[in-house]
């Protein structure tokens, strides 16, 4: 799919010289060593307040997806009070008995945030957004149409729109790579960007507090314990030390401390989904309701005449609920599969562990990511290693009867054990016709 | 007379894999390979890793080979032998 799409992206003159191409494996990928880090701190709450401006002054949370008596997200306001994530409501109403509580609305922060990447990609093409409310944008090339590194963040707030309601707490942070870019990003106030320059670079990390590397706590536990607390402690060890005693991660960790590398944004490619959708006059919160109608759902996407040609990468399901709420679950198949069992099988897992919060009013399920499944060997060879662990062989027949029926015999064959302990080397296995 | 079934023939067919190809060997004062040649692209041997007789089926067709696992430069991993009846030398995937 990226093939296409990139083909889209450069088209322009405009945006040609913004960014440079690289082909790793073959494939074209935007990049740029350059990165603005546009972060807005707690997306889903904004977004909340966006809609309901009057909730921008009281003590806010919204409840969390999985578990409903739960906190996801607090605001600053109910943060006061000494609520938190996670805690249960119960807690909460304890501590701040004004608090009020938001049913999640994924599909609308995923809305949302889709707007906000769409808006970035009009300052440039290169876009990478790694979670709700973060994304990193390639500012390789935008001093030939903006000039200044403050002048190209002045570009991204005035795209963004910052004064409308809920995205007033925009942050932005400028530097070469995204780990300084986000670094600079979290130290920066809202409508003052920070902006790190490449000689700065290794000054601007050093006084930085540990807890800006994205690793895992017992790691962070450990740095803490041997004393390190800032990325300059860090970056004064030798590299060896930190690869003796944490791995490979330690050679990342004392690369990102120490300055010593620049990850480059990595441009996003935003695939054109494939979407069927399903209403219910009569909204509905049977389980075994949803599982059919998921695969109902996906049956009819895989017909779409886009899709032919396409096997699924990435599938998402989405819920229009009573009372306004939504739900959403999405699954990366590591098979990517044209199989209706294999592409509905998580999503209908997601609903018996983590059903909607109310009935469904509409239903929706969309492919979101491809891969090319055109060339027929590799088909088979794809679909055959997920159907055969499916306990599935109907979309192995249908590749071999397909190429049966294009040239008269299938040409595939199994290797079979003869004598596998044979002193003979050409004893030991032999090749089968292979017939599903 | 015996009719015809009318029952398709079997279309399960045994190939036969890693049939041996022939090679040249250049071999040292020791009768140890030095370098392999395959179509005529020359390598040479960097390490011997083993060196075994099989001497087998003596009641129908003898086999009589001695075989040689050897890595040749660049890495490449194969077994030869050699034919001891004919004298000629084969390779084959490990």
């Amino acid at each position: 799919m990226t093939g296409i799409r990139h083909d889209h992206w450069v088209s322009g003159d405009r945006n040609r010289h913004l960014a440079r191409y690289r082909r790793p494996h073959g494939d074209a990928t935007l990049s740029s060593d350059v990165a603005a880090c546009v972060w807005i701190p707690l997306f889903a709450l904004r977004c909340e307040e966006r809609r309901r401006p009057e909730l921008a002054t009281k003590p806010t949370a919204i409840l969390s997806a999985d578990n409903t008596r739960r906190l996801w997200l607090v605001s600053s306001r109910a943060r006061r009070f000494g609520v938190r994530p996670a805690m249960t409501v119960n807690q909460a109403v304890g501590l701040c008995p004004m608090l009020t509580l938001c049913e999640p609305d994924p599909v609308y922060y995923d809305e949302q945030f889709a707007s906000l990447v769409s808006t970035l990609t009009s300052i440039s093409p290169v876009v990478e957004p790694t979670e709700l409310g973060r994304v990193f944008v390639g500012v390789d090339g935008l001093e030939h149409l903006y000039g200044s590194p403050e002048r190209q963040t002045d570009a991204i707030v005035n795209a963004i729109g910052a004064k409308r309601p809920g995205y007033e707490t925009l942050r932005i942070g400028w530097a070469s790579g995204k780990f300084i870019a986000w670094v600079a990003a979290t130290r920066a106030k809202p409508g003052c960007p920070v902006i790190v320059p490449d000689h700065e670079r290794r000054a601007y990390l050093s006084p930085q507090p540990v807890a800006t590397l994205q690793i895992d706590s017992d790691t962070h536990r450990l740095l803490h314990q041997l004393g390190l607390t800032q990325l300059g402690d860090i970056a004064r060890l030798p590299e060896a030390a930190l690869v003796s005693q944490f791995g490979k991660e330690g050679r990342r960790i004392w690369q990102l401390a120490s300055g010593a590398t620049s990850d480059p944004v990595t441009g996003y490619v935003a695939p054109s989904p494939i979407v069927a959708t399903l209403d219910f006059p009569n909204p509905i919160a049977d389980r075994t309701m949803l599982s059919h109608s998921i695969d109902r759902l996906v049956e009819r996407a895989l017909r779409h005449p886009r899709r032919t040609g396409w096997r699924i990468q990435q599938v998402r399901a989405s819920a229009d609920l009573e009372q306004g709420a939504s739900w959403m679950a999405s699954a990366t198949l590591q098979d990517p599969s044209a199989d209706a069992g294999h592409i509905a099988a998580p999503l209908k897992v997601r609903i018996d562990q983590t059903p909607p919060t109310g009935a469904v009013e509409k239903l929706t399920i969309a492919f979101t990511e491809f891969v090319r499944g055109g060339d027929l060997l590799q088909l088979f060879a794809r679909d055959a290693a997920s159907a055969a662990r499916a306990g599935r062989q109907r979309a192995l027949r249908a590749v071999v009867n397909e190429i049966k029926v294009r040239f008269n015999r299938s040409g595939l064959y199994h290797i079979v054990e003869v004598h596998p302990w044979s002193r003979i080397p050409e004893r030991r296995y032999a090749l089968i016709d292979y017939d599903p | 007379m015996v009719t015809h079934s009318r029952a398709p023939l079997r279309a399960h067919r045994l190939r036969p894999l890693n049939l041996p190809r022939p090679v040249d060997i250049a071999l040292d004062v020791h009768g140890q390979p030095t370098a392999v040649t395959e179509d005529g692209d020359a390598r040479a041997v960097v390490a011997v890793n083993e060196i075994w007789r099989v001497n087998d089926e003596w009641w129908r067709e003898p086999i009589a080979r001695r075989y040689a696992d050897l890595v040749l430069e660049g890495g490449a991993h194969v077994i030869v032998y050699e034919d001891l009846t004919t004298g000629q030398w084969f390779a084959q995937k490990p």
